[in-house]
Formats: C-alpha cells, structure tokens, sequence
C-alpha cells in the first residue's frame, strides 16, 4: 500500500509544508516570546521539527501493522504506548544531543532547554495523536473506498454471469424465430397466437427462475420440454414429430435443472432445421439399480454436410456434469446412418446425497 | 404493371406474414412460396419473380448459397432473426434485410424499395449504415461450399476439399468425388477457411493439411507437396514457409 504522505506531488506538499508551518510557529514562540537568539531558535525549531517530520513518515509504518482490527484492544493499546515512548525519547534525544553540540556554551539556552523537555515531551504527544488518527483516517477511507470498488466489480461480475447464464439456456434466434411466429399468427390464427404466447412464457419463465446449480424432478424438467417442442411444432409444423417412452419410475427422479434443454435444441437445430422430411424425436427414459438413463434421438439428413454448431450446448452440459457427479462419461453420443442419438446418465447417489445437503 | 414474387422460408407463419402483408401491394403477386433452399432455387430459376423474400437459415441450401447460384437473381429482401448477416446480405446486392419480427411498416419500406428500383431501375442505396452498426461484425468461416454443375446443385463439406486450383476467375475445387468449378477468387477462399487447415501454398493452390502425405525439394527455390490421392503441388518458397509454422515442422 503506498505511503499517503507520499501519493503524488499534492500530498508531499502538504505534508512537508504543515512542518515548515509548525516549524514556523516553533521558531517564533522561542524568538519572540522567550527572546532567544535568532541563530538558535532557527536551529532549534528546523532540528526538532525536521525529526519529527521524518518520525512523522516512519509512524506510517507503526500504523499499519496496528489496526485496532487486527488485535485485541490491549495489544492495540501497548503498541502505540511503546512505539510513542520509543519515538519521543529518540526524537527529544537526538534533537537535545545535537543542540548541546551546536550551543555548549550557550549556558542560558541549555538550561532554558533542559526546562522546556517536559513541554516539548506534551507537544510531542499531541503531534503523534494528530498524525496517528490521521493515518487511520486515511487508512479507512482507501479502505471504504476498495469495498465500494470490489462491491462494484462483484455485482458486475454476478450480472455478467447471470446473462451468461440466461444466454446459454435461451438461443435468441429461437426466441425472434418465435416471435415472429407469433407476429403471423395474429393475423391468421389470433386464437393460435394466443396459445403460443402462453406457452413461451412458460418456457422463459422456467428457464429465467431456475437455479442453474440446483435439481428438478424429471417430471418438471420434461413438461419444459414439451412446451418447448410444442412451440417448434407451430412454426415447423408436420416437419417435427416428437415422441415420449418414460419407464413409470422415471418422472419423480430427479436431474440439474434446464440440462435436457440443449440436447433438445441440438436434435432440432441439426434434424428440423436442416431436413426437408418430418424428423421424429424420440425421448425415452429407463431406470436401473444405480442410475437411471435419458436417451434422445433425432432423424437427420446425412447428405446435408453438417452445419456446425458452436459446440457450447454439448460442451456446457459436460461441464456441468462434471462440476455435479465428478464423472466424465456420463453424456453419450452416437451417431448411425441417419439417426443421432445421445444418451445422458445420472446417478442415484449423487443427487441424493446433495438433495439432502 | 404487376410484379412477381417469391416467399422462401422454412417456417410456414413466417411465409404467411409475408403473404399477409402482401395484400397491401396490389400490384405484386406471388407465385409461390418455398420451404427450402433447393426448392426455391428451382422456383426462382424457372419462374424468374422479380423479387424474393429469402430466409438465410434453411434446410439443403441457406440463402446466401440460393442467392450464389442464381445467374440472374431478382431483388432481395432477406427475412431473418439473425442480425449477423447484414454486411454479407447488402454485399451480395441483397435490397433490404428485415429482421424477424418486423412491423407493417418496416416490411412496407422495404417493399417500397423494391417497388421503386422496379419502376425507375435506378440502384436506391440501402440504409446499411444503420444496420451495420448493430450488427455483429465478424466474418464467418465457411462450413460448405455450393456448387452448380449443368443441371445440379451439390453442397461440399468443406472437410471433403482435398485442394483448391485457381483456374482463372474461378476456382476448381478437387474433392474425392469430382471435380467442381466455383465463380470465386483464391483469396475469399483463403480468407473464409480455416488457415490452419486450408493452406495457401502457392499462388495456384490451396491445400487442406490433412490431405498431404509427403513434401519433398523440387528445386533450388520451390517444393512438391505430395498428396495422398497421387496428386503432386507446386509450393513456392513463402508457401513453404507458411506450411512448416502451420505443421510445425
């Protein structure tokens, strides 16, 4: 942390300045008031205040390393006793042994300086105090002024990651696609328009309300996908087929929230979008011992070179098991002449264990 | 005097706000409306409209690749949720570019566009300026390429391009399953592929790296690039160069 006294320019100036200025009065209370000798009351005040303008920077030091915060009380209290005692000796120390050189045989000021010690020992308490509280007042200013900084950059960061979020589980061109579905619809079939409405705004809410790190039943999570699937179905029409096989165990299991999103937007990107056939999409759900299984398949066009996705979807959904069960292998994907198919395991015991957290 | 149009969009709402929106211009007609790109290639060849509305993503060919093949192509208003593509849509001479979902009024200026090039044949200048600024600006690499041979259309991977041979103001580019002209520089292929993939090794050629088998000093100042078909390249010296930083060799 830098030295306040030594920020830049404007706090030099001022720092050094006050001393002149406290020299200043040192020297004409000894010249005016007690009528000593000009040469020894400049040398008097320049060496007394010029000490103390360097035990005043080195005092920074003896701050910072005692924060009331970071000791109890009485440590607190005995550090700056020491530090004071210490500094004052050394200070009116010094200062006595290089004036008594200078002015050995100036008996009436020696003797007028042995009588001023204790007045000088106050003035130095006083001075110590000023620029001690200072220093904290400083230090707790950068201080408040870091937590605002920090507060502002958490909350920049949260945002971001938040919108990240949101942008991962809504495609934009799905969401204007439909829109413009919607747009249409109101001319031609308002009582339609009216329910594809509906249901995008269940989807969105779904999707803007979920916690990404938490679980849903499966039952939850598919009833989603089917608004989902219903919405694509209005803008592709007989194109899309959609079709569900769930073992009866599977819709109280329970899976991450809004992780069976993106395969669905896959299967439909690369069959719906790219086939001029209707293109079935296949769920199918079975439970075992251990684990239960999601399978999804989608027809595809083989001889349409593949329009090649980001990759994100796939990618953040393997992180995100990875990040949940620890385990690498637990999305499968295949692909067979004309039929994609991915297969995502979940564990029992993971997600147990971390409901019951 | 009537004009004719065409509806190309995979989605059958959006092709009927189109249509519906249509009604306001009597003296535009529709011929007829198209789910796909091959199926509104062959509609705009043989029924040539004097204007399109063409959806970009599509199944078989997108509307960039519809537009590409078309000798003649009639006025273009591209209709899509992407606003990435406008710069590519107003270089390829595309009238308008509306953006779904779009208003009565919106789609009534950019037919007003096309309505007014028609009668006066004098080019309106697009408002790309406005468009351009909020649009994404990063040029895609490309996935495909679409090719027209007599009477076909064929879409190559770009991962099936073996090599690309500049063969004057086109380039031939050779896969394993023939050989396909395309009405393109070496330069736009060099600067839309992968340059770590596809590498310009000469002034004539392009070569995708995994395609080569070995490389051997022709002489002083130029190497042969020996490909796994039997196929042996030219590679000039800066050539050379670019392919050693790019196989670390």
């Amino acid at each position: 942390m830098i030295h306040p006294v030594f920020q830049n320019l404007r706090s030099i100036s001022v720092y050094f300045g006050t001393w002149i200025l406290l020299a200043g009065i040192h020297f004409s209370i000894l010249f005016f008031q007690f009528r000593i000798p000009l040469n020894i009351a400049l040398a008097d005040s320049l060496i007394y205040n010029f000490l103390l303008c360097m035990i005043g920077v080195a005092l920074w030091y003896v701050i910072r390393y005692s924060m009331p915060g970071n000791h109890p009380g009485f440590s607190f209290i005995f550090n700056h006793f020491t530090s004071l005692i210490l500094l004052l000796v050394f200070w009116l120390g010094t200062g006595y042994a290089l004036l008594s050189v200078l002015f050995k045989d100036q008996a009436v000021f020696m003797n007028f300086l042995g009588l001023s010690i204790p007045y000088r020992f106050i003035v130095g308490i006083m001075l110590y105090a000023f620029t001690g509280l200072a220093y904290y007042l400083i230090l707790m200013y950068r201080d408040l002024q870091d937590k605002a900084k920090a507060e502002t950059r958490l909350n920049e960061l949260l945002k971001e990651s938040e919108l990240n979020m949101l942008k991962s589980q809504i495609n934009p061109h799905f969401l204007f696609n439909s829109l413009n579905s919607i747009s249409s619809l109101t001319i031609t079939d308002p009582g339609k328009a009216q329910e594809m409405v509906v249901k995008l705004s269940e989807f969105l809410r779904y999707s803007v309300t979920s916690n990404i790190n938490t679980f849903t039943t499966l039952d939850k999570e598919m009833q989603n996908i089917q608004r989902y699937l219903e919405i694509e179905k209005i803008r592709f029409g007989d194109k899309l087929v959609f079709e569900f096989d769930m073992a009866p165990g599977c819709s109280s299991r329970h899976i991450p929230v809004m992780i069976l999103q993106p395969l669905f937007e896959n299967a439909i990107k690369h069959g719906v979008y790219e086939s001029t056939e209707p293109v079935k999409v296949l769920t199918r759900c079975s439970t075992f011992a251990d684990y239960f299984e999601i399978s999804i398949t989608n027809d595809f066009d083989p001889s349409a070179p593949a329009r090649k996705g980001s990759g994100i979807g796939l990618r953040n959904i393997r992180e995100r098991l990875r990040l949940m069960f620890r385990n690498d292998s637990l999305l499968k994907t295949s692909a067979s002449q004309n039929v994609f198919q991915v297969i995502l395991t979940i564990p029992n015991q993971v997600v147990e264990n971390t409901l019951k957290q | 005097m009537t004009y004719k149009a065409i509806i190309i969009d995979d989605e059958k709402p959006a092709r009927d706000i189109i249509r519906t929106f249509l009604k306001d211009f009597s003296d535009i007609e529709v011929l007829a409306e198209c789910s796909d790109g091959f199926a509104g290639l062959k509609a705009i060849q043989d029924l040539k409209p004097d204007l399109a509305f063409l959806d970009i993503q599509m199944p078989k060919l997108t509307g960039f690749e519809v537009l590409e093949l078309i000798d003649n192509p009639p006025l273009i208003i591209f209709s899509t949720a992407y606003d990435q593509y406008a710069i590519r849509a107003f270089e390829m001479n595309a009238t308008d570019y509306i953006l779904k979902p779009y208003s009565r009024e919106r789609f009534a200026q950019a037919v007003g566009k096309v309505i007014a090039k028609l009668q006066s044949g004098i080019a309106i200048q697009p408002e790309v300026q406005k468009i351009i600024m909020s649009a994404d600006e990063k040029e895609e690499l490309l996935n495909r390429i679409a090719v027209k041979t007599r009477h076909k259309v064929h879409v190559i991977g770009v991962g099936e391009i073996i090599y690309l041979e500049a063969e004057g103001d086109y380039v031939m580019i050779h896969t394993k399953d023939g050989n396909y002209l395309k009405e393109k520089t070496m330069k736009y292929f060099e600067s839309h592929l992968d340059p770590e993939k596809y590498i310009r090794i000469h002034r004539s050629y392009i070569v995708n790296a995994e395609a080569i088998e070995r490389i051997e000093l022709y002489d002083k100042e130029s190497y042969s690039v020996l490909l796994k078909n039997g196929a042996s390249l030219r590679a000039s010296s800066s050539g050379y160069k670019l392919l050693k930083q790019i196989l670390h060799m």
